[in-house]
């Protein structure tokens, strides 16, 4: 499965937070496969920041029939929070794909380039999306090349972003001198909602389904 | 965002009760919910806190 075809189709958990050694992530992913299983969980996808050091961003994402708030409450997240180190939990995103565009004009699928992730809060989310849609050119003259929205479960206008980049050097500039509709990066990091993040993909973990023994 | 996991609070309802007057994170869990388990997520439940001390459009319309 492509990077990018694991947010689709599912249910997205993101959660944002500082361990002490981000590559641990994986190895500890990797012994909970069975309660990311048990939980719906398909994919998991760990990223590095590149300007903080110990940041993280963990994506997973879930085919469940749950209410979010009872995956939520299962003891594979406490479980995870512990293992990682992690004692106060940050606040987790939860929502679902709404608005996926691809800028690069390259049919391949090229490796991860820099992700700039955004959680914000927003007027009206169609909105936001037209306004991304209107400045695609120049969201690619800047390198962005995918960009995804989500939205929230519990609450319609607050959105998480992510864009993929095709370098750093680009990110930063981007993140500087950014287009009128990208203003909403420079509102991140208010009350429990995490500082812009800019990192590198550190990992993917294949979650298989418990019962046919194959990748959901 | 969801910002207690063990009564499932989101961001949204921590800031209504902040908004609604509670402005300690005892107040808070007295009001919602949030923090009275674990105790893990107080950290959010303060930074929402200030935030709407700081805005308060931070908690949304009505």
């Amino acid at each position: 499965m492509r990077l990018s075809d694991v947010y689709s189709h599912s249910m997205v958990i993101a959660s944002d937070y500082r361990i002490a050694d981000p590559v641990k992530v994986g190895r500890l992913l990797e012994k909970r496969k069975d309660g990311l299983a048990a939980m719906g969980a398909h994919h998991v996808l760990v990223y590095r920041s590149l300007r903080e050091v110990g940041r993280v961003l963990v994506m997973i994402g879930v085919h469940s029939r749950e209410p979010v708030v009872d995956l939520l409450r299962s003891r594979v997240f406490f479980d995870w929070f512990d293992a990682a180190g992690v004692e106060e939990i940050p606040a987790v995103f939860a929502g679902e794909i709404v608005d996926r565009y691809e800028l690069s004009e390259s049919t391949a699928d090229l490796p991860p380039g820099v992700l700039v992730s955004a959680i914000v809060s927003v007027d009206n989310t169609d909105v936001l999306i037209a306004e991304l849609h209107s400045a695609a050119e120049t969201f690619k003259a800047a390198g962005v090349r995918k960009v995804w929205v989500f939205r929230a479960f519990d609450d319609s206008r607050e959105v998480l972003i992510l864009q993929d980049i095709d370098t750093e050097e680009n990110a930063r500039r981007w993140i500087s001198q950014h287009d009128a509709a990208a203003d909403w990066m420079e509102h991140t990091g208010v009350g429990v909602y995490p500082p812009l993040f800019v990192g590198e993909f550190l990992r993917m973990v294949r979650v298989d389904d418990p019962d046919t023994g194959e990748t959901r | 965002m969801y910002v207690c996991l063990c009564h499932g609070v989101t961001n949204h309802t921590v800031a209504k009760a902040v908004a609604a007057g509670a402005t300690t994170s005892k107040q808070v869990a007295q009001a919602c919910f949030a923090g009275s388990e674990c105790g893990r997520c107080r950290r959010s439940v303060r930074a929402i806190i200030e935030a709407v001390a700081d805005d308060p459009a931070y908690a949304g319309p009505d």
